[in-house]
């Protein structure tokens, strides 16, 4: 269906496709397409990855970029955190200790996520590849959630079951004094938008639905900021932060 | 084999990353940083974005340094394709994402208008020279050295640039043909059929 053409030999199109891919002018449901393909089309995997090394020598054509002084300081923290919690889990994770857990929805278990978008790619790609235990299946819908005037995304969510999500921070975010993220979710059906807590800027966090229908299209996500206990009326009632749709993958 | 930077082994650098050894994606890291971001830059055009796009990008690359197989392909492709398809899904989601919500569709088309339209002062190069162009010259000085070279300058000029702004600078099919006034269909064509020449003239 996502191939760009009927009449022509389906390996040509699919070498074509790699390309486009590769290339980037694919549009967001041809990528997710593409890459629900390749775990199982090892073809597919060596198409993509031949275009890969023909068009690597072009990255040239971009001018270097030199990071700023924070950015190393920071993947390096974020190593650090990551082994921390990677030594923390195994046993039941230690709770992050949210400030506050609202309507005892959510069981909220402090685990320290990752970059996950990109595993959306590299992830599915390799997938045959990887053996780690620690990676996640395939997610299943995926959010990120955008800042409502500048459109840079914020943080992602990342579901690897209908059942349960991380959300992900792509960035820090300076909440103001004695203010606090808290996190919403409404699925289409729903009256009324639930919170699934507060959030700590810059901290990942996976949290359960139990107590939730399971997560849906086109689900809403946003993150509003609140007052330092949350919400006093159970409804969003701050600016809203970051916000997105759940798309199924 | 692509490699351009022989002084650092890429492959070596994976396989110290898989061991746990910090040391090992730093020097990555420094080795790569620039060009890393110079890349996602290009394709993002944020420069908040694109250092969080490379922060995740190196983690992802520690995380699943282990995955990398040598005789799929370079260590330095497998890196740098890690960065731009987060780049790539980033922008993307953000292109769907934004269209959800009609209030927020005016700054939506503000924030996309500057993307080309060149009035913010600081921002990053980018195809102002795409436009309108009658007479097609390449917009990139892009011969590298590569055998891959010799295969880009059989396509037609226009059809090499469709197929480097792609790859350069992130545009969809609707992007490039917005800036070079061909028609989406012809674009859609011009580059998948340049793809299949090129893959021919490659293998």
């Amino acid at each position: 269906m996502t191939r760009p053409s009927q009449h022509e030999p389906e390996q040509d199109d699919d070498h074509a496709l790699a390309g486009e891919y590769v290339l980037g002018t694919l549009s967001l449901e041809q990528r997710k397409a593409l890459e629900a393909r390749l775990p199982n089309e090892p073809e597919l995997q060596k198409a993509v990855m031949a275009w890969e090394e023909r068009f690597l020598p072009y990255t040239a054509i971009t001018d270097p970029v030199t990071p700023s002084d924070y950015l190393w300081p920071r993947i390096e923290r974020s190593l650090k955190a990551r082994e921390t919690s990677v030594k923390r889990t195994g046993a039941a994770i230690a709770p992050r200790s949210p400030r506050r857990i609202l309507h005892s929805l959510p069981l909220w278990r402090g685990a320290a996520g990752f970059g996950l978008a990109a595993a959306l790619v590299m992830g599915v790609m390799l997938a045959n590849e990887v053996t780690k235990p620690t990676i996640p299946t395939t997610p299943e819908y995926m959010v990120v959630l955008l800042a409502p005037q500048t459109q840079s995304a914020g943080w992602v969510v990342q579901a690897s079951s209908r059942q349960e999500i991380e959300l992900i921070p792509l960035g820090t975010f300076e909440v103001p004094e004695g203010k606090a993220l808290e996190f919403w979710t409404k699925a289409d059906e729903w009256q009324a938008p639930v919170s699934l807590g507060l959030v700590e800027p810059g901290q990942p966090i996976r949290l359960r639905l139990d107590q939730l229908p399971p997560l849906e299209d086109n689900q809403l996500f946003e993150l509003t900021l609140e007052d330092e206990a949350g919400s006093a009326t159970g409804l969003p009632t701050g600016p809203i932060e970051f916000i997105g749709r759940a798309v199924e993958i | 084999m692509t490699d351009d930077s022989s002084e650092f082994d890429h492959a070596v650098a994976l396989a110290n990353c898989a061991r746990g050894e910090h040391d090992a994606l730093h020097q990555l890291y420094v080795h790569e940083g620039a060009r890393l971001l110079g890349v996602v830059v290009r394709i993002v055009k944020d420069r908040g974005m694109a250092e969080d796009i490379v922060h995740d990008a190196c983690l992802n690359i520690w995380q699943r340094a282990d995955s990398f197989d040598p005789d799929k392909g370079s260590a330095r492709a497998w890196i740098f394709s890690v960065a731009r398809h987060l780049a790539l899904n980033a922008i993307r989601y953000r292109d769907r994402e934004v269209t959800f919500d009609s209030t927020y569709e005016s700054t939506y088309d503000s924030t996309y208008d500057s993307t080309f339209g060149s009035n913010d002062p600081t921002e990053l190069d980018h195809p102002e020279h795409l436009q309108h162009a009658t007479v097609v010259e390449d917009t990139f000085d892009w011969q590298t050295g590569q055998r891959m070279d010799r295969c880009l300058e059989q396509l037609e000029p226009e059809r090499r640039n469709c197929v480097l702004h792609a790859y350069v600078d992130g545009l969809s099919h609707a992007e490039i043909s917005a800036h070079t006034g061909a028609p989406l269909g012809t674009v859609k064509a011009w580059i998948k059929r340049s793809l299949l020449r090129l893959r021919e003239c490659m293998t």
